[in-house]
């Protein structure tokens, strides 16, 4: 966003930036080449904070550092394990050469999880990046010692070791499938116990609410340091520098996991298109200041481009369906949905009281009198506006759907002056975009005025 | 580093002129975007962070607490004088705080607000630096079968906002409650109602319910009902700000919603539904003249403004002391330390205590900057309500709807909103209250999750509601909370008798 050249587009001139830029001394930048692009969009399909959030967010410095990418832009598009992200991305981005999609393992979890129509398939593959070993984890105090202890537990009563990680589907549910598996239980006997953010999970760890926590070796590893949690075990296929804890293989559970993330790019691209993108990334990875940033967030160097990771993704989409079916969770599994108790009273609730106030309505004396109040004109003006708006802003762009929307709205409030509220609509939809799109970097459509903008 | 050492320190490195600068720029930018529906804290620290990237840690996180502060204080502005709040913080603000200003004591309710942000504030960053580390140990006893516990308390604060009728109030929680149930379900993965359409997987969002239900469905409300009863449009009878009579009844409401908020804060549950709500319905209980509330009590603007700001220092309490971000815009903070190479943790207090007392020293500072930025324009605000009604309403909604497109980059979300827009003119007509359907949607999930993760844990020992302490004595209290007035006021009658 902060491009430093000078005759950027017009981003640059964002208004924070130049704020912030005053203000900051920045370092100096090595020697800069030809960027490969001017613009390049970075999609994280999760909300910001998140693993492909930093990932994007890394990717931008880096890029834009090494004066890879002029202008790179990270753009969130959030849920359901990144597979509204990536359905978004191959249905309004196809054939666009000039946008990357964060994804990995967990995205592959949530496509299988919430039988998503959409799969890694349809995007085209440019390339895995990093990877990130997940660790086995109790409080301190906890009276499993070593891995044995819990794997004694787990045998025994396996209902009785609960573990808590993140959402259902993710990487930390699937390793919990994967040493159920190694050490013969069942796997849809793993009491699982899934929490929405890394946040929440390491509370209920640290907390001891749950028998043992599974996540990230990095979302652990401030707790480790300060002797607060235990690691049990790593699932590394050695042993970490730094980390005090044996690997799973090594007390004799089969299993080497590693929860990878990847670049896509969208379905319809040239092969010139698909080339010039993957020499990004490429020239990317080269980079000191990757390796720098791989360093600080402790991820490991996963590098494998074009087919040869096209193959990887499709055997480990194998392995998780094949995981996740016998863990049971939902649509992998194929089970119709059970009767669903709390659903079921709160629907009956609806319908009780939704009842019970009608009557209510029905006894009031001024019942009458306040339906009749309402205008009908001024609502169809505003309905107009919001349907304008909804159907319109993508090919009129936001500057006209907005206007006409203000405008609309002023014409239900029944202002005398249309030709005014006209101005003052394209003045405050003017304002509006230059706050949105330049102040706070949200980009907008820009429909039949994009080229002006 | 003691704590007064380590205050004193801050002090000394906050109050250079670079970071007082700093200060200044994110509570501005805070205030800022707190007025704008939709947009949050989270989402600006998130766009700032490449940034300030060059920057020094600590003047980047100087900004980025002055943002989180000062968007707490914008929030209260909108409710109280358009009756739209944009975030969830200030809904319990607008039910008092726009009568007020209906009333034409507009100056007086943005004000105590203010004011009470700014008490709530100071107390609760104090009580940061003092106890953070004692109440994080504390947090983490609460485990799910807690958090069910604290749902149901808060459930019964819903029975101070019922209105006139129980039958319509407790159809609009159902409503609020059924909305919830949209949306993959947590514990399984299972889509429940989402009806095929991938942008409902996630839910829906509490944002879309209160920007549609208040600023939408107010709009509509004032644009199709202005024929009828020409509605006295919302005129200041005078600018003067509060009276005697209202600082005496301010203050003992901010600190008693700061002493509810700030330990909500710490709690890793998010947002601040729960704090705001628990505070309105304690101020309406304990007051001597609870009938004025929903007409424009001061103490209703005063309490749940003081616990908003409280709880705000709150989610700071998890993040520095154990790195457990509890809200959106900690997970962002997070984040932030993580770009500098820092781990928030057990050992950031040992590791970088400048950073942190630095950090905590420009925060009580920039609260002060807020108090100094915000009574001024309180004035400014009060004289927006003169503007044309067709230009005010007209901007309302162009920033309504580009609040909500900008949460998911999705036109469906606008659609949405206007959808939702529709059932609060609905509502309002037949006069059922708004704000049950708000908690439903925020307590139904959050209940019902916490509740199946206990038994999932006891392996369907449903017991531990009752043999945790802390469970118990939250459900009581719920039971109380419940049984108490009509238990009182048959006592009362009685003795009349």
């Amino acid at each position: 966003m902060c491009a430093a050249s000078k005759g950027d587009r017009i981003r640059s001139s964002n208004v924070l930036c130049v704020a912030l830029l005053a203000l900051a001394t920045l370092t100096a930048s090595n020697a800069p080449a030809q960027p490969l692009f001017e613009e390049l969009r970075l999609i994280a399909p999760a909300a910001p904070g998140g693993g492909w959030d930093q990932t994007a967010r890394v990717m931008q410095q880096v890029l834009q550092r090494e004066r890879i990418v002029t202008t790179p832009v990270v753009e969130n598009i959030p849920g359901a394990a990144g597979t509204i992200g990536l359905a978004r991305f191959v249905g309004a981005e196809r054939g666009n050469g000039d946008v990357l999609l964060v994804s990995g393992l967990i995205m592959l979890g949530g496509i299988v999880t919430y039988d998503s129509p959409v799969t890694l398939a349809d995007a085209v593959p440019i390339a895995r990046l990093t990877g990130e070993y997940e660790a086995l984890a109790v409080p301190a105090s906890s009276p499993f010692r070593t891995l044995e202890d819990l794997l004694t537990a787990f045998r025994a009563d396996p209902e009785s070791i609960s573990w808590g990680g993140g959402s259902v589907g993710g990487s930390d549910q699937i390793l919990a499938g994967l040493i159920a598996a190694a050490v013969e239980v069942e796997p849809r006997r793993v009491n699982y116990i899934g929490y929405s953010g890394g946040g929440e999970a390491l509370g209920a760890v640290l907390g001891g609410q749950v028998s043992v926590g599974i996540n990230g070796l990095a979302e652990f590893a401030a707790q480790i340091d300060a002797g607060a949690l235990r690691v049990l075990a790593i699932s590394s296929g050695e042993r970490l520098p730094g980390v005090d804890a044996p690997t799973l293989r090594e007390r004799g559970v089969d299993v080497e996991f590693e929860n990878w993330r990847s670049i896509l790019a969208p379905p319809g691209i040239t092969p010139a298109e698909r080339a010039r993108l993957a020499a990004t990334v490429d020239a990317m990875v080269r980079s000191s200041e990757w390796r720098e940033m791989l360093a600080r967030y402790r991820w490991l160097d996963r590098y494998l481009a074009g087919d040869e990771f096209a193959a990887f993704a499709t055997a480990e989409e194998r392995r998780v369906r094949t995981v996740l079916r016998e863990l049971g969770a939902s649509a992998a599994s194929g089970e119709a949905s059970a009767f669903d108790p709390y659903a079921a009273l709160v629907l009956a609730g609806l319908v009780f009281f939704g009842v019970a106030a009608g009557v209510s309505l029905v006894r009031r004396p001024n019942r009458p009198r306040r339906l009749e109040g309402l205008a009908w004109r001024p609502l169809a003006l505003i309905g107009a506006g919001a349907a304008v708006y909804v159907l319109l802003a993508d090919s009129l762009g936001f500057i006209g759907a907005a206007a006409l929307l203000f405008w609309l709205v002023a014409r239900a409030f029944d202002a005398r002056h249309p030709a005014r509220d006209l101005a003052v609509a394209l003045g405050v939809a003017v304002c509006a975009y230059a706050l949105f799109d330049y102040a706070l970097d949200l980009p907008l459509p820009a429909g039949v005025l994009g080229a002006w903008l | 580093m003691g704590t007064l050492e380590g205050l004193t320190f801050g002090f000394a490195n906050a109050l250079t002129v670079q970071n007082l600068l700093w200060a200044l720029l994110g509570t501005t930018l805070g205030t800022a975007i707190g007025v704008l529906p939709g947009i949050g804290p989270a989402l600006t620290v998130a766009v700032l962070l490449p940034v300030t990237f060059g920057l020094d840690p600590v003047s980047a996180f100087i900004m980025f607490g002055g943002i989180y502060y000062g968007a707490m204080y914008g929030g209260s502005t909108t409710s109280i004088l358009l009756n739209t709040p944009g975030e969830t913080g200030a809904i319990a603000t607008a039910i008092d705080g726009h009568q007020m200003a209906l009333r034409g004591r507009g100056a007086a309710a943005l004000t105590t607000a203010a004011l009470g942000s700014f008490v709530a504030g100071t107390l609760a960053t104090l009580a940061l630096a003092f106890f953070a580390p004692a109440l994080a140990s504390v947090a983490l006893e609460f485990g799910p079968a807690e958090y069910f516990a604290l749902a149901l308390l808060a459930f019964s604060a819903v029975t101070a906002l019922l209105g006139a009728s129980l039958a319509r109030g407790l159809f609009s929680l159902f409503v609020g409650l059924t909305l919830g149930l949209v949306g993959i379900d947590q514990l399984t993965g299972q889509a429940r109602f989402s009806f095929g359409i991938p942008q409902l997987l996630d839910g829906i969002d509490v944002v879309i319910l209160v920007i549609g239900l208040f600023a939408v469905g107010e709009t509509l409300h004032q644009a199709a009902s202005r024929r009828r009863d020409e509605p006295a449009p919302v005129q200041l009878t005078s600018f003067m700000s509060m009276s005697r009579d209202d600082w005496r009844r301010s203050w003992k409401a901010w600190l008693r919603g700061t002493a509810i908020g700030f330990p909500l804060g710490v709690l890793p549950m998010g947002g601040s539904v729960i704090p705001t709500f628990l505070s309105y319905f304690a101020e309406k209980r304990f007051s001597t003249t609870p009938e004025e509330f929903g007409h424009g009590a001061i103490e209703g603007v005063a309490g749940p403004e003081a616990a908003n700001n409280a709880s705000t220092a709150g989610v700071l309490v998890p993040l520095l002391t154990l790195g457990v971000p509890s809200s959106a815009t900690a997970a962002i903070l997070l984040a932030a330390f993580q770009q500098y190479g820092l781990q928030p943790g057990p050992l950031l207090f040992s590791s970088r205590p400048d950073l942190v007392w630095t950090l905590i020293a420009s925060l009580l500072i920039g609260n002060v900057m807020l108090l100094v930025l915000n009574l001024p324009l309180v004035g400014i605000w009060a004289r927006v309500m003169l503007l044309p009604r067709p230009l005010l309403f007209g901007v309302v909604l162009v920033l309504a709807s580009l609040g909500v497109y900008s949460l998911n980059r999705s036109l469906l979300d606008v659609g949405l909103l206007y959808a939702v827009g529709a059932l609060g003119l609905a509502m309002r007509v037949l006069d059922v209250p708004l704000v049950p359907a708000v908690l439903g949607l925020v307590l139904g999930p959050m209940a019902e999750q916490q509740f199946r993760r206990a038994v999932a844990i006891s392996e369907g020992d449903l017991s531990v509601f009752v043999t945790r302490p802390i469970s118990a004595a939250l459900l009581a209290a719920a039971a109380l909370a419940l049984l108490a007035p009509p238990l009182l006021k048959r006592w009362r009658r009685f003795r009349h008798e």
